[in-house]
C-alpha cells in the first residue's frame, strides 16, 4: 500500500524550461493499441526514468520520438516548437539521440566509423582528425579508452559494443538523450562511468530519458519517473516521493496475482537433468534439474548465456557439450531431431526467426513436428492430420476455423499459441524449453499463455525458460537459476524468491567474476 | 481488461487494416489481367486453331518440365539454379552417347546422370549452406568446360531411329505435352501429399524453424535438387529425340525461361510458397502471350521483351500484400 | 596494430597473393619458353581487364551491399547495342547515351527494390529479361556493325606498349571507386548498409538512397564496359555479351567480396579480375584450350563457395568429433 500520496508532476520542474513536450500520443498496430493517449513533459537538465513491464509501450514511445514510427494521433514539441518527426535523420536534427536496446553497430565497420555513422555533422570527406579526437574523448569519458578505434566492431564484446553505442550518442551533442536498457550488458564499473557521464550532461542542461527494469538505478540517478502500463501513462512522479514498493505497484497495477496463476505445488520426479553444460565462448559449466510439473526460470541479462543454454538443450548449438539426462535416458547434444525424439520441444520468443512458418497455414504450423507419425511410405494421411490439428487448436484456444489462414494473419500471441499447440499430444508429457516466450506479446495474450503453461505443468510437463522480464520471472517460476556471463550464480526456490535478489545476482556476481574465455 | 478482449477480436482488426486491403487489390489486379489476356487471345485470329495451339503447347512443354524442377529448387529456399540449362544440354549429349546400350539403357543412364549432377549441387547447398547462386554458376562453368573437353565441342548425331518412339503422340496429345502434364502431376503430388514435399516447403519458409522442428534440411534440399535433375532429364531426352542430336545448344537460355514460368505462376522467389500447378499456370500464360504476340506479327525479340516486363511486374506486384 | 601491418593482413591483399601464385605457376608450366612474361600477355590481360573490370566492380559493389545484380548481362548487351547504333556520327554521344541507359536501368531497379521492399534477386532477374529483350528488339536480333573503324582502333591502340584507352579508363574507374569507398562518407555508408542494414538505418543512414545509388552505379559501369567493348569490336550483338555473370561473380569472390555483405573493396575486386584475366591469357598462351578456363573458373568458384559456406565450421566440427571418437 502506498504510504504517501505522490505529487504528480505536470510541466517538468517549474523553474526549468520544457525541452520535450509529448501530448496525447496514440499508436495502434493492427488490433492492439501499443500506446493510448500518452503524455510526457521533460525539462532541461532532468533525468526521467521510463518504467513499465514488457509490452507496456516504452519501446514504441521511444521509436516515435526517434522517428522510426509516426504516431496515429497526438502532438510533439521540441524546445517549444511543435514538430512532426519524419525520420531518424530529422530526429537527429531536432537534437534527439538514442541508444537502442538491440545493439545497432555494423560489425564490419571500425569502431570509429560506427561512432560517427549516420551523424549529420560528418562532411563528405569523413576522415578528419577532429572526429578521431572527439571519438576518443567520448570513449574516455565512458572509461573505454582501451577500445582501439580501428578494430571492426564485430570483434568487441557485448559490453564494449554497448559503450561504443553510448559514445555514438555522446558525439551527437543532443539535448535529449534516450537510453533503452543500457545497463543490461555492463559491469558495475562501466555502469558507474556511464552514470558519471550522464550526470555531467545533466549539469550541462541536457535532458535524459532512461528506460530500465533495474529499479535500483532509477533511484540512483533519476530525478523523476513516468510509468507506462498497457500502453497508458499511469503517472509521472518525482523520485523523492516514491519508494520501491510504490513503484512496482504502479508498474503492475493490482493484477500481479491475476496475471500469474497458482502453481500446482506438486513437483514430480526429475524430468531434465543437466550437468556441466559447456558452450565454448558462451557458457562455462551450467547445471540444472527440472522436475515434472515445475517451471524453472533461468534469469540473466543479454549476453549472460541463458538463451544459448536453452538453444543447446533444444539441439541447435553444434558445439555444446555436457551430460544431459531426459526422463532417465541420456541424450547427446547437437541435433534438434534427437532432442525432439527425447521430447524436448523449443518455443522461442523470436517467433519470426525460429518458431513460426509465417506464410504457411495454421494447419501446417500445428502439424509441423508430427508428419512422420502420419506418413506411410512417405505419403501423408491428410485426414488424420487435419483431425489432429483441429484438436490441438482447440486445446490452445485458437479458432479451428482458421486452419487454412496463413499464420502471419494471427496476432503475435496467437502465433505463440500455435507453437505451444505443436508441442502437445505427442505421447508422454515432455519438456518445454523456452526463450523469452512472451516477448512482444500484449498483456491479454500473455495471461492466456501463462494459463496454458500451468495447464501443461499440471499434466506432467516440465518447463525450463529464460526471461528478461523480472516481474514475469518472479510471478511465474517455481525455481529461479540466475546466470551472469556464462556462469551460474544462484538457485532460488519459491520461498526465497525476490526481485531484489535476482537483480543482485545477474548484475553483481557473488564470487570474483571469471569471464568466459572466448 | 480491454486489451484481453481486443486481442480476441483480431479477425475484425485484420479485415479493416491496410494489409488486407492491399491483398484484395492484388487479387483484383490479377483477375483483370487474366481476363484481358483471355479476351485478347480469343480475339486473335488463328489462335483457336488446333494445330497452332498444339504447337504452342509442345514448345511450352520442353521448358515446362525444367520449370517444374526449378519450382522445387525455388520452394526449398535456394532461389534458382543457373545450371539447369547446362544440365539439360549435357544430358542430351549423354543420352545420345549411351544409345548403344539400347533405348531403355540410355534412358536410365540419362536420368541417373542428370539427377546425380543436380543432387551433388543440392548436397553442397543443403549440407554446407553454400550460396546457391554461386554454386549453380560454378556448376554451369564446370559442365560446359568438361563437356567441351569430352566431346571436342562437337555434338552427337546418331543415325539410327531408336529414339523415334519418343517423338510420337499419346493419342491426340503430343508426347512432350503428355510428359509435361505427368511431371506436373507427380511434382504436385510430392508437394501436397508427401512428407518430403511438406519438408521442402517448410524449409523454404523458415529454415531455422524447420530445424527446430526436428527436420534435417539437407535431406530435403538434396532431394529437391535431385528431382529437378529428373525433370530436366525428361525434357532432355524428348528434345534430343525431337532434334535427333545431343549438343550444348539445347539448353541455352533455358534457366531464364524456366524461372520466368515459375515466378509468373506466383511462386515466391524467397521460397516456402508456391506449387507445381502454379508453374503450369505460369508456363501457360507465357505460352499464350507468346502465341498471341506471334500471331499478331510481333517478332521473337518483342516476345522476349514483353515476357521480361511481365516477369518484372509479377514480382513487383507479388509482395503488394506482404513484406519481404 | 599500425596502419601498415593492418593493410598487409587485410583481405584486400589476398587476391594479389593469389595472383602472384598464379603467375609463378604459369611461368613454371611455361618452362622458360618465354610465353608468359612478355609485353603481349600483359597487353592481353589489360584488354580483358578493360571489359571485365568495370562489370565486376559494379556487381561487387552490389554484393558489398548484400544484394546481387543479375541484370549486368542485359545492361551490357543493351548499352553496347545503343552505343553502336547511335555513336556512328559522334562516338562520344553513343557513349553518353549508353551510360544514361545504364544509369536509368540501375536506378529504376534500385527504386523498385526500395519502394516495394523487394529482394534484389527477383527484381534484377526481371530487369535482365527486360533489358536483354530490349537489346534484341532494337537490333532486330541481328549483330550491328560499327562504321567507325578509326574509333575501334583508337580505343584499342597500345599506349606505352601495354595499355590502351579502354584499359586506362577501367583502371581510372577503379582508382576513383577505391577513393570513394575508402575516403568518403557515402562510401562508408555503403559498407555500413551491407554490413547490417537495420543498424545503419537506426544510426541515421538513408539506406534507400544508398541502395538506389549503388545499383545506378553498377548499371553505369556495366554500360560503360559494354559500350567500349562494342566500339573496340566494331560490332554489337544482343547475344554476345549476355554471359558476363560467371566471370564477374568469380572475380568478386576471388577478390574477397563476401556474399553476406559488408566485406570487400575495389582494390580486392581489381585483384580478383587480374587473377582471372591472367589465367585466361596465360592458359591460352601455354597452349591449353579455352574449356580449361571454364573448368578452372568453375573450380575456383566452388572452392570459394565452400569456404564462404555458412555451415562450414559446424560440419568440420562434426567431422573432427567423429574422427576423434574413432581415433
Amino acid at each position: 500500500m502506498l504510504q504517501r500520496v505522490p505529487t504528480e508532476l505536470k510541466q517538468g520542474s517549474d523553474h526549468r524550461r520544457t525541452v520535450l513536450d509529448v501530448s496525447g500520443i496514440s499508436k495502434t498496430f493492427g488490433a492492439v493499441a501499443a500506446l493510448d493517449d500518452v503524455s510526457l513533459h521533460l525539462a532541461a537538465g532532468e533525468v526521467r526514468a521510463l518504467c513499465g513491464e514488457n509490452g507496456a509501450g516504452k519501446s514504441t514511445l521511444v521509436k516515435i520520438l526517434t522517428g522510426v514510427y509516426r504516431p496515429d494521433s497526438g502532438t510533439i514539441s521540441v524546445g517549444g516548437q511543435p514538430v512532426t518527426i519524419d525520420d531518424t535523420r530529422h530526429a537527429q536534427e531536432l537534437g534527439l539521440a538514442f541508444v537502442s536496446q538491440e545493439l545497432s553497430l555494423c560489425p564490419h565497420l571500425s569502431v570509429l566509423d560506427n561512432i560517427w555513422l549516420g551523424s549529420i555533422k560528418v562532411p563528405l570527406l569523413h576522415r578528419r582528425s577532429q572526429f578521431r579526437r572527439q571519438a576518443r574523448e567520448a570513449l574516455e569519458r565512458l572509461g573505454a579508452a582501451h577500445i582501439d578505434l580501428d578494430t571492426p566492431a564485430g570483434t568487441l564484446t557485448i559490453g564494449e559494443r554497448q559503450l561504443v553505442e553510448i559514445a555514438r550518442m555522446l558525439t551527437r551533442d543532443a539535448r535529449v538523450l534516450i537510453l533503452d536498457e543500457p545497463s543490461a550488458t555492463l559491469s558495475d564499473l562501466e555502469i558507474e562511468r556511464i552514470f558519471a557521464a550522464l550526470t555531467a550532461l545533466k549539469k550541462d542542461g541536457r535532458s535524459i530519458i532512461y528506460i530500465t527494469h533495474r529499479l535500483a538505478e532509477v533511484f540512483q540517478i533519476c530525478d523523476s519517473v513516468t510509468v507506462l502500463r498497457n500502453g497508458r501513462s499511469i503517472g509521472t512522479h518525482p523520485i523523492a516521493s516514491l519508494d520501491r514498493a510504490a513503484l512496482i505497484e504502479m508498474m503492475l497495477g493490482r493484477s500481479f496475482e491475476e496475471m500469474y496463476p497458482e502453481s500446482s505445488r506438486e513437483a514430480g520426479e526429475v524430468a531434465l537433468d543437466v550437468k556441466d553444460l559447456v558452450i565454448p565462448g558462451k557458457v562455462t559449466s551450467f547445471s540444472v534439474t527440472v522436475p515434472k510439473g515445475e517451471i524453472v526460470c533461468i534469469a540473466g541479462q543479454v549476453g549472460s548465456g541463458a538463451v544459448d543454454i536453452i538453444n543447446a538443450l533444444a539441439g541447435l548449438v553444434y558445439d555444446a557439450s555436457g551430460t544431459v539426462v531426459v526422463n532417465g535416458r541420456p541424450m547427446a547434444l547437437g541435433s534438434a531431431a534427437r532432442a525432439l525424439n527425447h521430447e524436448i520441444m523449443l518455443i522461442s520468443g523470436d517467433r519470426a526467426e525460429e518458431g513460426i512458418f509465417r506464410r504457411l497455414s495454421v494447419f501446417d504450423n500445428l502439424v509441423a513436428t508430427r508428419l512422420s507419425s502420419y506418413a506411410c511410405g512417405g505419403v501423408l494421411d491428410l485426414g488424420g492430420l487435419r483431425r489432429a490439428a483441429r484438436a490441438l487448436a482447440k486445446q490452445v484456444g485458437v479458432d479451428a476455423g482458421r486452419l487454412r489462414s496463413p499464420a502471419d494473419t494471427l496476432s503475435g500471441g496467437n502465433q505463440q499459441k500455435l507453437a505451444f499447440g505443436r508441442c502437445l499430444d505427442r505421447g508422454p508429457p515432455g519438456i518445454l524449453v523456452m526463450n523469452e516466450p512472451t516477448r512482444g506479446i500484449d498483456v491479454g495474450a500473455r495471461a492466456d499463455i501463462y494459463a496454458i503453461m500451468r495447464k501443461l505443468c499440471a499434466r506432467g510437463y516440465a518447463i525450463l525458460m529464460t526471461s528478461n522480464d523480472l516481474e514475469e520471472v518472479v510471478g511465474l517460476a517455481d525455481t529461479v537459476v540466475t546466470v551472469y556471463r556464462g556462469r551460474q550464480v544462484n538457485v532460488h526456490g519459491r520461498q526465497s524468491l525476490s526481485m531484489h535478489r535476482i537483480v543482485a545476482d545477474i548484475g553483481h556476481p557473488l564470487e570474483s567474476s571469471t569471464e568466459v574465455q572466448a | 481488461m480491454t486489451t484481453l478482449a481486443q486481442s480476441k477480436n483480431d479477425t475484425v482488426g485484420r479485415l479493416l487494416n491496410p494489409a488486407g486491403r492491399r491483398k484484395r487489390l492484388l487479387v483484383l489486379i490479377r483477375v483483370i489481367a487474366l481476363a484481358a489476356l483471355t479476351a485478347v487471345a480469343l480475339a486473335t485470329p488463328g489462335f483457336l486453331s488446333l494445330p497452332s495451339m498444339l504447337s504452342m503447347l509442345t514448345t511450352m512443354s520442353f521448358i515446362g518440365c525444367v520449370a517444374i524442377g526449378m519450382t522445387f529448387i525455388t520452394l526449398s529456399g535456394s532461389l534458382m539454379s543457373f545450371a539447369l540449362g547446362a544440365t539439360l544440354s549435357v544430358t542430351t549429349v549423354v543420352f545420345m552417347a549411351s544409345l548403344p546400350l539400347g533405348l531403355a539403357g540410355a534412358l536410365l543412364v540419362a536420368f541417373a546422370f542428370s539427377a546425380l549432377i543436380t543432387a551433388l549441387q543440392g548436397f553442397v547447398i543443403g549440407y554446407m549452406r553454400a550460396n546457391p547462386i554461386i554454386v549453380s554458376l560454378a556448376a554451369q562453368a564446370l559442365i560446359y568446360g568438361f563437356v567441351t573437353f569430352a566431346t571436342g565441342g562437337r555434338g552427337i548425331y546418331p543415325e539410327g531411329g531408336e529414339t523415334d518412339i519418343l517423338k510420337s503422340n499419346l493419342g491426340v496429345i503430343p508426347g512432350p505435352l503428355a510428359a509435361f502434364l505427368l511431371t506436373v502431376l507427380i511434382g504436385q503430388f510430392i508437394l501436397s501429399f508427401t512428407r518430403l514435399g511438406r519438408h521442402i516447403i517448410m524449409i523454404g519458409s523458415n529454415r531455422r524453424a524447420a530445424e527446430a522442428a526436428g527436420i534435417e534440411p539437407w535431406h530435403a534440399i538434396t532431394a529437391a535438387y535431385a528431382f529437378a535433375g529428373i525433370c530436366t532429364a525428361v525434357s532432355a531426352v524428348l528434345m534430343a529425340a525431337r532434334y535427333a542430336s545431343g549438343d550444348m545448344e539445347h539448353g541455352l537460355g533455358c534457366d531464364y525461361h524456366a524461372i520466368s514460368a515459375v515466378l509468373v505462376g506466383g511462386t515466391a522467389i524467397g521460397g516456402g510458397e508456391g506449387s507445381a500447378l502454379r508453374t503450369l499456370f505460369g508456363a501457360l500464360i507465357i505460352a499464350v502471350v507468346q502465341g498471341v504476340l506471334l500471331l499478331n506479327g510481333f517478332s521473337t525479340q518483342m516476345q522476349y521483351l514483353i515476357v521480361g516486363i511481365i516477369v518484372l511486374a509479377v514480382i513487383a506486384l507479388q509482395t503488394l500484400g506482404e513484406r519481404r | 596494430m599500425s596502419a601498415l601491418t593492418r593493410w598487409l593482413a587485410s583481405p584486400s591483399l589476398r587476391p594479389f597473393v593469389l595472383l602472384a601464385v598464379v603467375i609463378v605457376a604459369l611461368v613454371a608450366f611455361d618452362g622458360a619458353q618465354g610465353r608468359i612474361l612478355n609485353r603481349a600477355i600483359l597487353f592481353s590481360v589489360l584488354q580483358q581487364f578493360a571489359t571485365l573490370g568495370p562489370v565486376a566492380l559494379g556487381l561487387g559493389l552490389t554484393m558489398i551491399l548484400r544484394e546481387f545484380d543479375l541484370s549486368i548481362g542485359g545492361v551490357m548487351s543493351l548499352a553496347g547495342c545503343i552505343a553502336v547504333m547511335f555513336g556512328a556520327g559522334t562516338p562520344a554521344f553513343g557513349i553518353v547515351l549508353a551510360l544514361a541507359v545504364g544509369f536509368a536501368a540501375g536506378a529504376a531497379q534500385g527504386a523498385i527494390m526500395v519502394r516495394l521492399n523487394l529482394s534484389s534477386v527477383g527484381v534484377t532477374l526481371g530487369g535482365l529479361l527486360t533489358l536483354g529483350g530490349m537489346a534484341y528488339v532494337i537490333t532486330e536480333n541481328k549483330a550491328i556493325g560499327y562504321d567507325r573503324m578509326d574509333i575501334a582502333m583508337q580505343v584499342n591502340d597500345p599506349i606505352l606498349g601495354v595499355f590502351s584507352l579502354r584499359s586506362l579508363v577501367a583502371l581510372g574507374i577503379f582508382v576513383v571507386a577505391a577513393l570513394a569507398i575508402g575516403w568518403t562518407r557515402p562510401g562508408r555508408d555503403v559498407r555500413a548498409v551491407g554490413s547490417d542494414r537495420r543498424s545503419a538505418s537506426v544510426a541515421g543512414v538513408d539506406t534507400g538512397k544508398i541502395i538506389i545509388g549503388i545499383f545506378a552505379v553498377s548499371g553505369t559501369l556495366t554500360a560503360l564496359a559494354g559500350a567500349l567493348l562494342s566500339y573496340s569490336l566494331a560490332a554489337a550483338s544482343p547475344v554476345a555479351l549476355a554471359d558476363a555473370l560467371v566471370p564477374a561473380a568469380a572475380a568478386c569472390i576471388i577478390g574477397g567480396v563476401s556474399l553476406s555483405g559488408g566485406k570487400g573493396t575495389p582494390l580486392g575486386i581489381a585483384g580478383g579480375v587480374l587473377v582471372l584475366c591472367f589465367l585466361r591469357s596465360g592458359l591460352s598462351a601455354i597452349g591449353l584450350p579455352p574449356y580449361m578456363h571454364d573448368i578452372v573458373t568453375g573450380g575456383v568458384l566452388v572452392v570459394v563457395a565452400l569456404l564462404d559456406a555458412e555451415d562450414l565450421q559446424r560440419r568440420l566440427f562434426a567431422l573432427s568429433n567423429v574422427s576423434s571418437r574413432h581415433a
